[in-house]
């Protein structure tokens, strides 16, 4: 097994991606998925330390944590569609509707 | 038939002996989830006319679940705290007194709801259940000892909040300010986990308990690598006793092992701040005159910040005790920004719902004061703070719904000008809960606060001290705008006086809040006796 210091690396790199994303990009999308970037992070660690440990916890911890959060993912998603439908965009900056002008709260 | 009956008993007494021991551990999140799936139920056969029996059932709920809680309490007079589910849930003080006021809060939101205007008559079941399943997953939050027990109760509840508050259907928020707050949310879920998991690396168990004896030996544990590493016969002894007895850390470089534990505090108590900012201040960005539910806003202020910091708080009296030294400071730091933003946004606020929600923010700065000063008196002052600001909030959210209710007015400032004339009653109950939001005396907000300071001096926490106390005095003038707002009547005589209707539920809550607000403060005792409850005193 590789040293544990190699996961921590990768995951701590694939947190600061997702934080920079979620805090620079204004694309809810991209924000998503800068979030599920920081998930799969800690999924890494989880995998990485389980198999330290010999220990199916860590594994446990990691399909759960995938199953929730997708599911969260999911209705996130769409609401991000509602939003789309109902502006044509999905920048998380007030929008204008299309055809009213209204701005989006 | 009677050899049925036969085949059917052992299967009974099986599940009724489980449910005497180990069982009665998550039988009151049970019971909240069997009252759920009940109201779906019978929603698919009851008739509009016939919907009045939702709330009676998720009320019937949360009644039998503070019953077991009262039960589940003589249990532990009797003997000591208990697990269950292996070692994931615990029984103990601490479950019980942060338990008892999410049912209260679950039970004063369900009696609003039955009047809320907001809320489709054909979504009200659907409404309920997820009330009920967002109380259980709270609950199961509140008494989980385990990192996995604990993240997924989080997120049951997140994910029935979502439902609760920001799906089309039940909620006619607008999906914009919605999508904000759950990304905000799973965000903070995100480098939450990725806390855990660091946890989870240092100890090898996802039990807290374990979890924090290992962070305990982390400082022999590293200096023994240390030594391990270094050329000679004394480095291969350390090697190899390190292979025999703890073969893992043969992996692991001491520095990361000192340095782990303090990024997964950090990650952890960022995770949680950044789930109480995003439910406190969820709804800010809504128009004033959306017609959205103002029910569920109450809940997500109320019991959603109660949950995150009791999780918050068994997490870092357990894990992190030993290093209270290292992470004062940064709770201070939070502390002071919380406390700053939400005085500052508040001040700058025109709408009744943003004030309250801004100026959440520094009551949750005031309530991580208590984990700045570290002892028992602070940790007694923060349970009794957060029993009354529940009730106090609820109660002034109350208000603008019955306001909101009557007159269609919309939640700005100046909508409740002249409140006094229209609705004496509703104008005097307004004005109690504003004095006991700003801290005023005599009410519960005020002695826990002091109670708060006096800790902050006595653990030489002077600047902290001073600082919270001179910040409250702005706090104060943006809750008493409010106040002044509803006293004062506008000069033109042609301009709508607001007014406010209550039914015979509004009415049950507002004088239970109003008694709460009150009575924690002149008659301090028994409520302060609670709270010590709440930490086995």
């Amino acid at each position: 097994m590789p040293p544990i210091s190699d996961y921590l690396f990768l995951s701590f790199a694939l947190l600061l991606i997702g934080v920079a994303g979620v805090a620079m990009r204004r694309s809810l999308i991209i924000k998503l998925f800068s979030i599920a970037l920081i998930l799969n992070a800690a999924g890494i660690n989880l995998m990485a330390f389980a198999r330290l440990f010999a220990d199916a916890n860590g594994e446990t911890f990691a399909a759960f944590t995938i199953a929730i959060v997708v599911a969260q993912i999911a209705v996130a998603l769409a609401i991000i569609a509602a939003v789309f439908t109902r502006w044509l965009n999905v920048s998380s900056a007030p929008a204008k509707h299309p055809e009213t002008g209204t701005i989006a709260s | 038939m009677i050899a049925f009956a036969d085949m059917l008993t052992p299967a009974f007494d099986t599940v009724r002996n489980f449910m005497h021991a180990e069982g009665a551990a998550f039988l009151p999140e049970l019971e909240l989830l069997l009252f759920a799936f009940g109201i779906l139920a019978m929603d698919f056969w009851i008739s509009h006319k016939e919907k009045y029996w939702s709330p009676a059932l998720a009320l019937a709920g949360v009644v039998f679940s503070g019953l077991t809680l009262w039960m589940l309490r003589a249990r532990i007079a009797a003997g000591a705290e208990f697990t269950a589910i292996h070692e994931t849930i615990i029984v103990d003080t601490y479950f019980l007194f942060f338990s008892a006021l999410l049912l209260a809060a679950a039970a004063m939101i369900i009696l609003l709801s039955v009047n809320e205007v907001a809320i489709p008559l054909s979504h009200k079941a659907r409404y309920y259940a997820l009330l009920l399943f967002a109380c259980a997953a709270m609950m199961f939050a509140v008494s989980a000892v385990d990192l996995l027990a604990m993240f997924l109760a989080l997120e049951v509840a997140a994910l029935s909040c979502f439902f609760l508050a920001a799906l089309p259907g039940i909620s006619r928020r607008p999906a914009s300010s919605s999508v904000h707050w759950m990304l905000s949310s799973l965000f903070g879920s995100a480098i939450l986990i990725y806390g855990f998991s660091l946890l989870y690396g240092l100890s090898g168990s996802t039990n807290i308990g374990k979890i924090a004896s290992a962070l305990a030996r982390r400082h022999n544990v590293a200096k023994v690598i240390a030594l391990s590493k270094q050329p000679g016969a004394h480095g291969a002894q350390m090697y190899q006793l390190l292979q025999s007895r703890l073969p893992e850390a043969l992996h692991w470089h001491p520095f990361l092992l000192e340095t782990l534990p303090t990024a997964a505090f950090l990650l952890v108590f960022f995770g949680f701040l950044a789930k109480i900012k995003a439910a406190a201040v969820h709804h800010v960005n809504e128009n004033s005159s959306s017609a959205s539910p103002l029910t569920p806003v109450v809940f997500l202020s109320g019991a959603v910040v109660t949950t995150t910091i009791a999780t918050l708080l068994r997490l870092t009296l357990t894990i992190f005790a030993d290093a209270h030294d290292i992470w004062w400071r940064v709770t201070a730091a939070v502390a002071v920004a919380f406390i700053t933003t939400g005085v500052v946004a508040s001040l700058r606020q025109e709408t009744f719902a943003r004030i309250l929600a801004y100026a959440s923010l520094a009551q949750v700065g005031y309530l991580l004061l208590a984990l700045v000063a570290g002892d028992e008196t602070a940790l007694t002052a923060m349970a009794f703070y957060l029993f009354s600001y529940v009730f106090v909030v609820t109660g002034a959210f109350a208000i603008l719904l019955a306001v909101r209710n009557k007159s269609g007015a919309g939640v700005q400032l100046a909508s409740l000008n002249g409140l006094r004339g229209g609705s004496p009653v509703a104008a005097a109950l307004l004005i109690i809960f504003v004095i006991a939001l700003a801290g005023f005396p005599p009410t519960g907000i005020f002695f826990a606060r002091y109670s708060l300071f006096q800790s902050l001096l006595h653990n030489n926490h002077r600047y902290t001290a001073w600082f919270a106390a001179f910040a409250a005095l702005p706090l104060a003038w943006s809750y008493l705008r409010i106040a002044v707002q509803a006293w004062r009547r506008d000069p033109d005589p042609e301009a709508e006086i607001p007014a406010a209707s209550f039914g015979a539920p509004e009415a049950v809550v507002l004088g239970v809040c109003a008694f709460v607000s009150l009575a924690a403060g002149l008659y301090s005792d028994p409520f302060l006796r609670m709270a010590r409850y709440a930490f086995g005193q």
